[in-house]
């Protein structure tokens, strides 16, 4: 094989494009035209089942060769028709990062991973393709790791790499954001905006966070009911709103914030342009004129002090970790004391591995603490089997299939209280199911449902054991923006059958629109509890604990809120009346 | 009872041990060799206890593949599980003897299946946690095997930790949410039996789960040329470009060989036979 021919022309040119896969009864592509120019980055948005990832299946050949569907129209990727050239061919050309990448990496150590393509191909410099996507990721120390052992965001990279090392024109990343902490999300965007500006790659990303779009994107492509309503440039993009937000993508807060203020004309895309874009308008924040604590936060659910609601459950002096494969002990909590309380909705926050999960599972009694106690309504986690704690505990696990052991929705939340015989079960089960919205669904089985609809089935499972505590691993992750806030509505709606929810999440709007209590971890402690105000308004420790604060409270910050503000809403409520006023 | 975290004898625990013997990471003599070499160390020990019937031949093959097991550090969970099967095998063998009227000879050839069989697993083990799974793969594919078993070995090793992780998931889901005995039993066999009910309840959806996630595996393969090496050689050439045999691979084998000669020359000196 010799390197493909340098094309002059777009990247991806696509003419009235329709596909249909094997055995559906719509097509998921119709009448897509399209052109994507060379050394773009190029963001596709649209509400899940839009066909953005179908549609970049074709770029590389995928559909219709892998997928062989209902096809017409054509595909030329730098100039070659895509029917006409095999996977194996375009696969020099173009690259794909999955959504699910780890299920990409097919080698045991990341050396072999990466050089995997270059060596099928037979290329003769394969090992100098590996090193330099090694290098440019800067992954090289991690060459002879275990791709198991690594982070998801190192195995991001290494995905990422395995395709630079076929040196592509175009590659293609299928929402990054979905399974890794917003900072390392962070990085695989400095990385690829990195690689598109020094080799000139063009680079197309399936994105639902317009802030990522705002920030690192030239043009975006928005994709409704298979086909493309519009591709413009990323300021005019982002500037029509109410468009993106009909889609199911909320522009980013400091958009909205500037329409809040002046219905038309250009708008700020970051936090450093909103502060200009403000300071030439002459808003200010008033001074005084925002509360003390946030006005949505009640204040007796985040008093921490002693003469407080009862405990729900507590963790003293607790030590855990986990052993390696080399039989070492990787702490993992080395000092955490914590009591959660009747009424709270605490979000628990940390980087991946800062032990989220494992505190969860301290709770629910499936681990038990190295050292320390960790009590559940008064009960030592020790003194009893996980089977009986589950009385007073539900846990969800992140992805929702986990969770599905039966054969169907209704099976799956009759399950527990079937078992423990309750005597109204049939009476639960059916109002469980009715509250969750899938009484229709209820005999499908829950792997077939939609993202939203196995969240939704998930937290019925939940609902059914009656617990006192509610734990969530990551309810929102991988969900399109509307999806998202139904799930936040329905959390919002449970609040009055459990005493106390816990939710360990990345997602920095759900913490700062749901929750009224922060527990940020690192370093194996709690660094921080607080209101979610006070939590965003300290800085140096978002950095510690690697979190991304939501746009609009970044930008209150940067503006000297203090509190910062917490929606949108707030943060236009408590700018100068002047402005108000000309907005008006 | 207070439960405690135990780091041993814990779903956890097999499940690192099962991963520090599918990637040879405690390391040992056969570790070091080229894996071709291991293959033919692993042939050689294999072969070498069935022409013989004399006991003291056999003993001394096993004496040599136990030292093999201990030379390549195998773990004990796996060293666990081959004493516990050779412990039951010795008191069934006992057992079966008495039964059906048999006397000492009877035992002392059964026996002798028994030493067999033990000199070959020990090989295998010793043979095999010294292969990572790259290494495998790699002399299957020189030793001129199929392509796709090369490959398939590997893959099966890289799902390996992913079934793992699974199947732990879906048996904790379990232990959660289904209903615990009331009581524990006589021996706890109540509890026993609900553990083997979910450990087959949790079949389905571990292999649905996994299924799920293989989708894309198979996806990024095509992408990555996997088929395109298997219809072109230029690929296998690169892969197997490492391979050497180094004086200490023909070391290792030369003394095994020597050993096994000696143990034959010494059992012809000192024979004992099961038939009596």
């Amino acid at each position: 094989m010799t390197a493909p021919a340098p094309h002059t022309g777009p990247a991806v040119e696509v003419q009235d494009l329709v596909f249909r896969y094997p055995g559906a009864a719509d097509d998921s592509l119709r009448g897509v035209d399209l052109t994507i120019e060379q050394g773009d980055f190029t963001a596709v948005v649209g509400g899940n089942g839009s066909g953005k990832t179908t549609l970049c299946k074709t770029f590389n050949g995928l559909v219709p060769h892998f997928w062989s569907g209902t096809y017409s129209g054509t595909v030329r990727v730098f100039g070659q028709d895509t029917t006409e050239t095999d996977v194996a061919a375009l696969s020099h050309r173009v690259g794909y990062v999955y959504q699910d990448f780890g299920n990409q990496l097919v080698r045991p150590t990341v050396h072999d991973e990466v050089s995997f393509g270059p060596v099928n191909f037979g290329l003769p410099d394969w090992r100098a393709r590996t090193e330099e996507a090694l290098d440019t990721l800067g992954i090289a120390s991690l060459s002879d790791r275990y791709t198991w052992q690594l982070s998801g965001g190192q195995q991001h990279l290494v995905a990422l790499a395995g395709v630079l090392a076929m040196r592509p024109g175009l590659v293609v990343v299928d929402e990054p954001v979905a399974e890794l902490d917003p900072q390392r999300a962070e990085e695989v965007y400095r990385r690829l905006a990195d690689v598109n500006r020094r080799l000139g790659t063009t680079v197309v990303v399936i994105e639902h966070h317009a802030e990522f779009v705002a920030r690192y994107c030239r043009s975006v492509l928005l994709m409704a009911d298979g086909a493309p309503v519009w591709h413009l440039p990323v300021a005019e993009a982002l500037a029509r709103t109410g468009e993106l937000a009909a889609h199911g993508i909320p522009a980013p807060q400091v958009v909205r914030l500037a329409r809040a203020v002046e219905p038309e004309g250009e708008v700020p895309l970051t936090v450093g342009q909103a502060v200009g874009w403000l300071s030439a308008r002459a808003a200010r924040p008033v001074p005084d004129a925002g509360p003390a604590s946030p006005p949505e936060a009640p204040a007796p659910a985040n008093a921490p002090h002693p003469p407080g609601p009862p405990v729900v459950a507590a963790l003293r002096g607790v030590r855990h970790g986990y052993r390696t494969v080399h039989g070492g002990l990787t702490p993992v909590l080395r000092d955490v004391d914590l009591e959660l309380r009747e009424g709270e909705r605490i979000a628990l926050v940390g980087g991946n591995g800062a032990g989220k999960s494992t505190l969860l599972r301290l709770l629910t009694g499936l681990k038990v603490p190295r050292s320390g106690t960790a009590e559940v309504t008064g009960t030592d986690t020790r003194s009893v089997r996980p089977a009986e704690l589950a009385d007073r505990v539900a846990y969800l696990y992140q992805r929702p299939e986990q969770m599905f052991l039966a054969d169907s929705v209704r099976a799956d939340i009759e399950m527990y209280p079937r078992g423990r015989r309750r005597p109204d079960t049939d009476a639960l089960v059916a109002d469980v199911l009715d509250r969750i919205r899938l009484s229709a669904l209820a005999d499908r089985d829950g792997r077939t449902l939609s993202g939203g609809q196995q969240r939704r089935a998930t937290l019925g499972i939940g609902l059914a054991m009656t617990p006192a505590l509610l734990l969530l691993d990551e309810p929102t992750s991988s969900l399109d923006t509307a999806t998202r806030d139904d799930v936040i509505a329905m959390l919002d709606a449970l609040a009055d059958r459990i005493r106390c929810v816990v939710v360990a999440t990345h997602d920095m709007h759900l913490v700062a629109e749901w929750a009224t209590r922060v527990v940020a971890l690192g370093e194996g402690r709690v660094l921080k509890d607080a209101p979610p105000a006070e939590f965003f308004a300290d800085r140096e420790l978002l950095d510690r604990v690697r979190v991304v604060p939501p746009q609009i409270t970044a930008l209150g910050t940067a503006l000297g809120m203090v509190p910062p503000p917490l929606t949108v809403d707030e943060c236009a409520g408590r700018l100068s009346t002047a402005v108000q006023e000309a907005g008006a | 009872m207070k439960r405690t975290e135990r780091d041993t004898l814990s779903v956890e625990w097999v499940k690192l041990e099962l991963l520090r013997t599918a990637y040879a990471t405690r390391g040992g003599l056969l570790a070091r060799l080229d894996p071709r070499v291991v293959l033919f160390w692993y042939v050689l020990m294999a072969a070498s206890p069935w022409f013989t019937h004399n006991l003291t031949v056999l003993a001394l093959l096993f004496a040599l593949a136990a030292a093999a097991v201990v030379t390549c550090r195998v773990g004990p969970l796996v060293v666990g599980l081959f004493v516990f099967g050779l412990i039951t095998e010795t008191g069934y063998l006992v057992t079966a003897a008495w039964f059906f009227d048999g006397d000492l000879t009877t035992v002392l050839s059964l026996g002798e299946l028994t030493l067999k069989l033990g000199t070959v697993s020990m090989a295998s083990m010793a043979a095999f946690v010294s292969l990572d799974p790259e290494k495998l793969s790699d002399a299957l594919l020189s030793l001129r095997a199929p392509a796709l078993v090369g490959f398939g070995v590997s893959y099966g090793y890289r799902m390996l930790p992913i079934l793992v992780d699974e199947f732990q998931t879906v048996i904790d889901g379990y232990r959660l949410r289904s209903a615990p005995p009331a009581s524990r039993g006589l021996f706890g066999w109540r509890v026993l039996l609900r553990g083997a009910k979910i450990t087959v309840y949790a079949f389905y959806p571990m292999m649905l789960n996994t299924a799920k996630r293989t989708r894309t595996t198979v996806e990024a393969l095509e992408t990555r040329g996997f088929t395109y090496a298997m219809v072109h050689s230029d690929g296998r050439r690169i892969r197997l470009a490492h391979l050497r045999v180094r004086p200490l691979d023909l070391a290792v084998l030369a003394v095994t060989a020597a050993l096994i000669a000696a143990a034959y020359a010494l059992g012809a000196q000192y024979p004992t036979s099961a038939r009596l």
